[in-house]
């Protein structure tokens, strides 16, 4: 704009002034704009929220001691050290020598476990659930939702239904009992992952219809089909796309609520095999030995899951704020 | 309103088929199915395992089987069978010449373990999840909607900032963990409260719903009421802090978004005092996304209370379910998935009229 | 929530008794994440009874801030009214009053009409009720009365069969009668100020006509004084007295709607008036302000129009221009033009102005030229 300026105004002299001083000013008259890409914009809010990059610490830290933990730990889960001192109940945390030996969380009553390494061992299952089952759970979600909303019709309709039965389940209850099935299994981490998974899809696909349908009708998407895009192509390139950001936050909370489920599910003793520990079946049985005053066999895992939960809830929160296009970078 | 109720009813029979069609199939995935549970079960005689094969079609194709538990099918005819020998179809109530078998004719079979018909072991189970529930539900609205409107009036105070906290971490929160580290705390370390069951039986009370119990209640309402009350306290709270924890949450931001809207500026420029704003107009608005997702939350109240119920033993469907599914004891798994799918439909559909009911730009 | 302005110990002294509102330098800053916006700064202008002001300006100019402080709607933080403003209304100055009396004027003698009908009203209670709700608190009458009231006033402001109006929701109602039921609203107890921000922009052409002619009528039977806030000078040309053109947050003219349409004096309201596309202009380029607003917080250093003004010199961005009047008039202009330094630059400003106003500015460009 600051280019074509000819000369509109009709003295000489006040034209020369003007073009003279618009030269000078040049960034006063327009506001310059960077364009960034939604995602470099997203990300630049993320940044932002503090919350979100202290879930993104926090996740990250279980996520190495998942890896690494086991590791460099000193013996492992299941073996038995000479405990110092035999108690029924388990010994309480001790961070020296004397009298119970190291134990930083403590020993499980019963066959007197260090709870410590439970813990940083179960992180590696308890998290290769939460996220496995999020992938499939988003995975079948996607391609119904995708196929529901674009086809539309009886599909659609037939789908929706499905999906409603799935819903009024009481989602709890069926994997309860599913899981069973698989509970004497030696390793049946899989048979877990793949239980959540084929529960979390229902809310996936609602989103990605919805937005299939909304879509769908845009001016954009009528344009690049009368221009002869093929069907796929329009999905894929202009639909999907815009779909990852709300599919992104969905899956936080799916991660997260899959995290408990599989520790409820563990607990009651339907879950992972105890061969695998697991945040969840560490606690079975902890129940008992509650009584007895043993309060750190069930603390320390709980903990662990609370904190993990949180973290993923805030990363949560900061991607919903980051992609929401009414909050300012 | 009604043919609206109607229509809505209609729209979820499809659904009710599908729920009965994969709590079938759940059945028939399990490994050893109903006949070998009933074979090695020592209390069933040969008569009554043979008069259950029969009536549940196990040595028919699965197709009858499943119509021959839903009660669409004669087990005394061949094959399908949708009419019985008088011509009538099967499906029929009794009293008119129908059958009287399957589940709709109520006939939801005999617990495994215990031979008890499905229907009564369940409704016995009933009510103590009733009354567990009933309490979580008040509470939990109540508790929700003060701390939400309040945090959105009082945005950013000391209160929001605290209420916030609490929101977070307790969504957090497993519901088993919470309910452990409370019977902890109050029941071993404090002392204070009771951790199992619904009475107290050093008392002397005897076990609720009983027959000798509600002699013993009538005789001192008083101190039965305190009785059931004191343990109720601990699984109310385990049940409802997760709920609490995120509704109140969605109730302050409904709250935000109906404070930020024109019409709340509108009422300010007529004159109207703070508090009639607030009450009066924003919050009426911002209830009616909150209705409904109550109303959709209702069926969680069950999932979290097969947690509780599990960990203070309270004698519920809850505990019932963890039970069944720990000795295999189908039918009354399915009966009881039956009756809670059915619930969680019939409150979405009370979800829908209550918003319907409550927001006049909707047309039924 | 807002709250009384501190020690507003030094305070000029009442207006004269036919002086409704009385705007003494007022300025209302916004504290948001990224600076102040100063989006009113030092406006001042008054009202007699029974007279429509026009405020004129674009988005962004403060004359809607401008009115949501006169009523007090604004929240304290994130919005400031600095020391030193006054408002002055029916013989009361209203910026240090508590607020609790602020709300008895409120919607009984000074009412707001706002832009969009339809979210302005509330949807889940009937068009009755938020009228007899207003008229029920200010006249104390009961709820019987309360709801005569208002069925009154539906058809004072012209709609068909108020008795059944009454009853409805806003959204069964058209935009143009719902801007109806805001009048009414407005109206139901009598005020000595109305204040209309933007009232017509979001409804139809010919409904816009309907009801700029009922605010009219309306006017001269309750001898109400009428504000109207508006980007659209041919409503303003239509319906006020006195206009007042707002730029950046500042006046830059003020005087009657005769003096400020047709002479224009400040080049802000020179450039608007010279880019309605008439008649005779035919053939020329159709004309606009060269360049943008400027954002607040990067506003130019002296005049605010500088950037944008075609007779602008060293003087207008080194030395804040003040509201000079205008010569032979009482009207006031803020443009160094009219001060004494710019008085040697002023006739070839006015006359560009006529020549531009005549045949449209390209066309006045080759004139020139040739």
């Amino acid at each position: 704009m600051t280019k074509e300026l000819e000369a509109p105004l009709g003295a000489g002299a006040l034209s020369d002034e003007l073009r003279r001083r618009q030269e000078e000013a040049g960034a006063d008259y327009e506001v310059s704009l960077e364009s960034l890409s939604q995602w470099q914009l997203a990300w630049r809010k993320f940044r932002r929220h503090r919350l979100a990059l202290v879930g993104m610490g926090i996740l990250g830290l279980f996520v190495a001691i998942a890896i690494v933990g086991p590791f460099f730990m000193p013996f492992a889960f299941d073996e038995i050290p000479d405990p110092k001192v035999i108690t029924y109940a388990g010994n309480p945390p001790s961070l020296t020598e004397e009298p119970f030996g190291v134990h930083p969380f403590g020993e499980t009553g019963g066959l007197q476990r260090d709870v410590f390494l439970l813990v940083v061992n179960g992180a590696r299952t308890s998290l290769l659930i939460g996220f496995s089952s999020m992938l499939i759970g988003v995975i079948i979600g996607t391609v119904v939702g995708s196929i529901a909303g674009y086809l539309g019709g009886f599909i659609d309709n037939l789908l929706m239904r499905i999906v409603d039965v799935m819903l009024s389940l009481p989602t709890l209850f069926v994997i309860l009992v599913v899981a069973r099935f698989f509970k004497d299994a030696k390793d049946n981490v899989w048979s877990i992952i793949l239980v959540f998974g084929v529960f979390s899809w229902m809310g996936v696909s609602r989103l990605v219809r919805s937005l299939f349908l909304s879509i769908r009708e845009r001016e954009f998407v009528e344009a690049a089909k009368a221009v002869g895009v093929r069907d796929r192509r329009i999905i894929f390139r202009h639909i999907l796309p815009n779909a990852f950001s709300p599919i992104i936050v969905v899956a936080t909370l799916i991660v997260a609520g899959n995290i408990i489920g599989e520790a409820f599910v563990s607990f009651l003793g339907f879950g992972v095999n105890p061969v695998n520990p697991t945040w969840g079946n560490i606690l079975s049985n902890s129940l008992t030995y509650l009584l007895v005053g043993n309060w750190w066999w069930p603390l320390f895992p709980g903990l662990a899951i609370i904190l993990t939960v949180l973290a993923v809830n805030f990363i949560g929160d900061g991607l919903r704020d980051a992609f929401d296009p009414r909050t300012r970078a | 309103m009604a043919k609206y109720v109607i229509r809505r009813l209609i729209q979820a029979i499809p659904v009710v088929i599908g729920i009965t069609v994969v709590t079938y199939g759940i059945m028939l995935l399990a490994p050893g199915g109903p006949e070998q549970r009933f074979a090695n079960n020592p209390k069933m005689s040969n008569e009554a395992r043979l008069k259950f094969i029969k009536a549940w079609g196990l040595d028919q194709p699965i197709p009858i089987q499943y119509c021959r538990w839903m009660g669409l099918c004669d087990p005394d005819g061949e094959g399908l069978a949708l009419l019985r020998a008088n011509g009538v179809p099967n499906v029929f109530p009794e009293a008119l010449g129908g059958g009287d078998n399957g589940v709709l004719h109520g006939q939801l079979g005999f617990s495994i373990d215990s031979g008890e018909p499905v229907g009564s072991r369940i409704g016995r189970a009933a009510l103590p999840t009733a009354i567990l529930a009933g309490f979580a539900l008040i509470i939990w609205v109540g508790i929700a909607l003060l701390m939400g409107v309040l945090s959105a009036v009082r945005r950013y105070s000391f209160f929001d900032q605290a209420a916030t906290v609490f929101a977070y971490i307790g969504f957090a929160m497993p519901t088993f963990w919470l309910g452990i580290m409370l019977v902890f705390l109050f029941g071993v370390q404090l002392d204070l409260l009771p951790i199992s069951g619904m009475i107290d039986i050093k008392a002397g009370s005897p076990a609720f719903g009983s027959e000798k119990y509600w002699p013993y209640f009538a005789e001192d309402p008083g101190r039965a009421l305190l009785d059931i009350g004191r343990h109720l306290i601990l699984p109310v709270t385990t049940l409802v802090v997760v709920n609490i924890a995120g509704d109140s949450r969605f109730v302050r931001a409904s709250m935000l978004e109906a404070l930020s809207q024109d019409y709340v500026r509108t009422a300010k420029a007529k004159g109207l005092p703070g508090r009639v704003v607030t009450f009066k107009h924003a919050l009426r608005n911002a209830l009616l996304p909150v209705v409904t997702n109550i109303g959709l939350e209702i069926p969680f109240l069950f999932t979290g209370a097969i947690v509780t119920e599990t960990i203070y033993s309270w004698p519920g469907i809850g505990k019932l379910t963890i039970d069944s599914i720990r000795s295999f004891d189908y039918t009354i798994l399915m009966g009881v998935l039956m009756i809670t799918a059915i619930i969680v439909v019939l409150a979405n559909l009370l979800a829908d009229i209550l918003y319907a009911l409550v927001d006049p730009r909707i047309k039924y | 929530m807002t709250a009384t302005l501190q020690g507003a110990a030094v305070r000029g002294a009442p207006p004269a008794r036919d002086v409704l509102l009385d705007v003494r330098d007022l300025r209302t800053y916004f504290h948001v994440l990224d600076g102040t916006v100063p989006a009113v700064d030092g406006v001042s202008f008054d009202l007699k009874r029974g007279e429509t002001l026009g405020i004129v300006g674009e988005s962004g100019s403060g004359k809607s801030v401008t009115a949501l402080t006169v009523m007090r709607l604004l929240d304290i933080p994130p919005a400031e009214i600095v020391e030193g403003s006054e408002i002055w209304f029916d013989g009361r100055e209203i910026l240090s009053l508590p607020i609790d009396e602020v709300r008895l004027i409120r919607g009984k003698d000074m009412a707001m009409i706002f832009q969009e009908p339809l979210t302005s009203l509330n949807p889940v209670f009937t068009v009755g009720d938020q009228i007899s709700e207003q008229v029920m608190l200010h006249l104390k009458v009961k709820r019987r009365e309360g709801l005569e009231r208002a069925i009154e006033s539906l058809r004072l402001v012209g709609i068909n069969s108020p008795e059944r109006r009454v009853k409805q929701y806003p959204h069964e109602l058209s935009g143009g009668m719902r801007q109806r039921v805001m009048i009414a609203m407005a109206l139901s107890c009598e005020p000595k100020l109305l204040i209309a921000d933007e009232p017509t922009t979001a409804l139809d052409v010919t409904i816009q006509a309907q009801i700029l002619e009922l605010l009219k009528l309306i006017q001269q039977r309750t001898g109400s004084a009428l504000m109207l806030i508006t980007h659209d000078l041919g409503v303003v040309a239509e319906m006020v007295d006195h206009v007042v053109v707002m730029y950046a947050g500042e006046i830059v003219e003020q005087g009657t709607v005769h003096e400020v349409l047709l002479e224009p004096r400040a080049p802000y309201t020179m450039g608007l008036l010279e880019s309605i596309p008439t008649v005779e202009k035919r053939g020329g380029r159709l004309s606009a302000i060269q360049g943008v607003v400027p954002s607040p917080f990067n506003l130019p250093p002296a005049c605010r129009f500088q950037p944008r003004c075609p007779y602008a010199w060293e003087r207008c961005s080194s030395v804040i221009p003040a509201l000079n009047t205008v010569a032979s008039s009482g009207r006031l202009a803020r443009c160094h033009l009219h001060a004494s330094e710019g008085a040697g630059r002023l006739p070839a400003a006015l006359e560009h102005h006529r020549r531009a106003m005549a045949v449209g500015r390209g066309v006045a460009a080759q004139s020139a030229e040739s």
